[in-house]
Parts: C-alpha cells; structure tokens; sequence
C-alpha cells in the first residue's frame, strides 16, 4: 500500500486560502488504511478547516467527499457533481490519486493535503513500514525478500556498508543495518551463496514516466495509435 | 606502477596519512604540509568530502600535492556525491593527472554532514566502482583500493563483501580507525589469506592523544596482521608531524 502522512495544518490552511467553497476529497483505499486520507479524516480535515475560517470571520465553506480510488477513472466520475459546485478541491488521496484528480478535473484547481511517503506495510497498529522503492527490477529473490533499496538509505547491492554497527544502521541508529537483516535471513535459509556474484550496476535507461499495458489488452490498444 | 604500489608489492610496512582538501581554494597550508611529510610517509590519501562535508576536489588537490610537493598521493572517490557518468569524470582526470592510486569507498551518509539535505546518490557501490575503474580506458595505470570496517559488526556480511571488492579488483584495503587490535585480528581470522595489502587506520582522537595512536601503530606493526598504517588527526592535522616524530620514537 501507499503510506502517506497529513500536511502541517498550517500548509494546508495557506494552500486554500482565496477559494471560497473547497471540497475535501477523501479516498477509501490506502491513504484510508494509513489513517491519513479516508473519509473520517477528510471530515476532520473540513471542521478543522471551517473552525480555522470562522475564527478569522473568512465565509469560507469546506465540503467533503470520499470516493473508494482516486486513482481510478471510474471512481473519480463519481466526485464530479460535487466538482462542478466548489471552487477548488483538497484532494488527501496518494500523489496518484491528486495527479488523476486534477488531470480528470483540469479546469478546477486541485490541492495537495498530504505528502506521499512509501510504499509500504501494516507492522502493527498505526504502525507503517517501507518495503519497497519500485525499481522495477525485483531483487527480493536474491536478498531473502529484505529489498536493499527500501530499507538501506545508501542502497547498496553487494553488502553492508562500513558504518554497520552491532547490526543497526551508519544513517539511523535506530534501524537496522538492511544487510544485517539480508545475512541473516539467507543465513537462516541455507543461502548465502545467492550473494556470491558481484550485482552489477543497476539499469536505469527505462527511468522514463511509467506506463504499461496488460499484455491482455495490448490489441485493443494499439488500435488507437 | 606507482612508488606506493611498488612498497606495497615489496612487502614494506607502509605509512599513509589522511590529508582533507580545504573548504575553501586556498591549498598553500595543504601542500605546506605535505611537503614538511613527505620523505616520511608513502603516499597522502587525500579524502573526498570526508564526512560528508563540501571540500575542494581531491583530484585538484593531489594534483597540486602531486606536482608542488613531490607527493605520492591516493585519490579517494566516494559513491556518494557522483553518479558513474561523474565517478568515470573523476577517474578520468586522476589519470590525466598522473595519480594512479585510488580509494574508491560508498561514502558516509549524507546525514552526517554539514548539508543534509543533499541527495545522496549511490547510483554504484564500492564493488561496482572498482568494476568500472577496472574496466576504464587507461585502466591498466590504476592501483585500485578500497575501505575496510573490521570492526563493524555483524562481521560475516563485511567479509563477503570484502572478498567481492578483492575479485573486483582492489589490491590494498583501508581501514576505518581502529580501536584495538581485537577486531583487525578477528578480521584476518575471518577472511583467511588475504591476497591484498591492510592498511590500518589508526586516528588521533581529542581523548587518547597522539601517544595512543603512535602505540597502536607500532602495534599493528608488530603484529604483522597489515600491512601498514593509514593515520589522520581530524582534529589537528597541522600536528601530524609530531604523530610521525612518535612513530620514529
Ligand atoms: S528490489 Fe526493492 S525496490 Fe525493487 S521492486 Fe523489489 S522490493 Fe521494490
Ligand atoms: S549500515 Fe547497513 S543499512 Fe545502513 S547504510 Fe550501511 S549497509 Fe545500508
């Protein structure tokens, strides 16, 4: 899933300041497991917003609406009645969702309410983790399933760097050492010899904008180009 | 092959010393002294941003050190701060420069720098850069090294990694500053054979003094567990003379 974390109310508060009638787009997928984005917080974010008008005597108004996935056309048809009767929307759905938002609405101003963090897991109650980096060229197989690019900060392939310490990590602490975790797991598992080769330097030519379709529906696709 | 090459292959005990380029263009206190060393140590390893902190280029300044000092200098180039367009930029223009020794080491983490806010690159790890020093038109000049931690821990991982940058290519190792013998030995214990060069860091700290570091230098020396010391006096490298004086002592 994708995690995400509110922006300081602060932020927010500025970035609307001007519209009159905003409407708080909520989204029920990821940033709603996270606690950050759902529908619930989107209604917090509103009677936090209204108080904060009130207070200053500003006749804004704040609305709310939640879809089940910003990031999908067909979910994001749903929010266009109430689109067309505010002047701006504050969107706490992941950086896709915001983007496909403002793209399918593009002639309303679209705001951000959350900065988008990682991809990543549930490790416990209000406990988030990340896992992954989406590199596009999967190495878990390798490591044990411990992604060296999301839980190293310096991303190294072939082995720990030298500021490992008693198992925690030269930038963190706090952490541990990514490889500590890679060496013990393949240890665990009878299969340290995975990290015999050298891993060569990763490719980065295909680092364009993603895009992909499914093999299944390449035909109907490539009729249009 | 460079004088520092040709020690090591003589089976010498060989003294490095760490010298950090200025944050500023003035070298004249550097190449001061370099040259008030040199005839004392084997080579400067001129570090790269040590610490994650902006200093001059250290190509420029062991090519300054190199051509107004008469130094034998080992250029580090950390992963870090370039990407391998940049690291095989730096490469390049060590060659030109007639400096044949480089360190090339991951880096320290940005965070613990004075810019921290600055994206930390890594696009190789050391491994991969001494693939691609290795594999460099020109190559053949280069006596490739790398950075050691025997001391880090857990210790396995460190020695697989070691035996990758032995394949990749390195022919001496320096290591991070020491403090004891215990883990440089445990070390050894671990990677069997070695068929390159240690060199041990040995760092003058505020606490222990330059007594301290002259001692586990001739330590490490007698112990015959590397085959040289790397010192540095982060703190006060103008006193590096008298770290020497002790070590003749
Ligand atoms: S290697 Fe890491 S960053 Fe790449 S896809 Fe796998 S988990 Fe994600
Ligand atoms: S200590 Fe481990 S996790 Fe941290 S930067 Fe070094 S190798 Fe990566």
């Amino acid at each position: 899933m994708i995690v995400a974390q509110r922006k300081p109310f602060a932020e927010i508060a500025q970035s609307v300041s001007g519209f009159n009638r905003v409407l708080v787009a909520g989204c029920g997928t990821c940033v709603a497991v996270c606690l950050i984005g759902g529908e619930k917080e989107a209604g917090i974010l509103a009677s936090q917003l209204d108080m904060g008008a009130q207070i200053k005597g500003d006749e804004c108004t704040f609305a709310v609406a939640c879809v089940e996935r910003q990031c999908d056309r067909e979910f994001l048809d749903e929010l266009a009645p109430q689109v067309a009767e505010h002047e701006a929307v504050l969107s706490l759905a992941c950086g896709a969702g915001i983007s496909f938002l403002a793209e399918r609405f593009s002639d309303t101003p679209v705001l951000a309410g959350v900065n988008t963090s990682f991809i990543g897991i549930n490790d416990d109650v209000g406990v988030w983790g990340e896992r992954c980096r989406s590199c596009r060229d999967c190495l878990l197989s390798l490591t044990g399933g411990i992604c060296p690019q999301a839980l190293c900060p310096k991303g190294m392939l072939n082995g720990p760097c030298g500021g490992a310490s008693e198992g925690k990590c030269e930038a963190d602490p706090l952490k541990d050492c990514a490889w500590a975790l890679i060496w013990e797991r393949l240890e665990n598992t009878g299969r340290l010899s995975n990290l015999e080769p050298i891993v060569a330097a990763r490719d980065h030519a295909d680092n364009l904008p993603g895009a992909q379709v499914h093999p299944a529906y390449e035909r109907r696709y490539s009729a249009h180009e | 092959m460079s004088s520092f090459g040709d020690a090591l292959a003589a089976g010498e005990f060989v003294i490095t010393v760490e010298l950090d380029p200025p944050a500023g263009p003035d070298l004249a206190p550097l190449i001061d002294l370099a040259s008030e060393l040199n005839g004392q140590v084997d080579a400067f390893v001129i570090s790269d941003n040590r610490l994650a902190s902006a200093r001059l280029s250290p190509v420029l300044a062991g090519q300054r050190l190199s051509q107004e000092a008469g130094a034998e200098v080992i250029v580090t180039l950390t992963c870090r701060d370039r990407n391998r367009l940049a690291l095989t930029s730096e490469m390049l223009a060590a060659a030109a420069a007639g400096l044949d020794n480089l360190l090339l080491v991951s880096g320290d983490f940005v965070n613990l720098g004075d810019q921290p806010g600055a994206k930390p690159v890594y696009d190789l790890d050391s491994v991969q850069a001494l693939v691609l020093a290795g594999g460099l038109n020109g190559a053949a000049r280069f006596l490739l090294g790398s950075g050691l931690a025997p001391e880090a821990s857990p210790q396995p991982p460190q020695v697989m990694k070691f035996n990758k940058k032995l394949r990749a290519g390195a022919g001496f190792f320096m290591t991070k500053p020491l403090s004891g013998l215990a883990g440089l030995e445990a070390f050894v214990e671990a990677a069997g054979p070695l068929e390159a060069k240690l060199i041990a860091g040995v760092e003058v700290t505020d606490e222990a003094g330059p007594e301290a570091a002259a001692t586990l230098a001739k330590e490490v020396k007698a112990s015959g567990l590397a085959g040289g010391a790397h010192l540095s006096w982060p703190g006060a490298p103008q006193r590096l003379p008298e770290l020497l004086a002790l070590l003749q002592a």
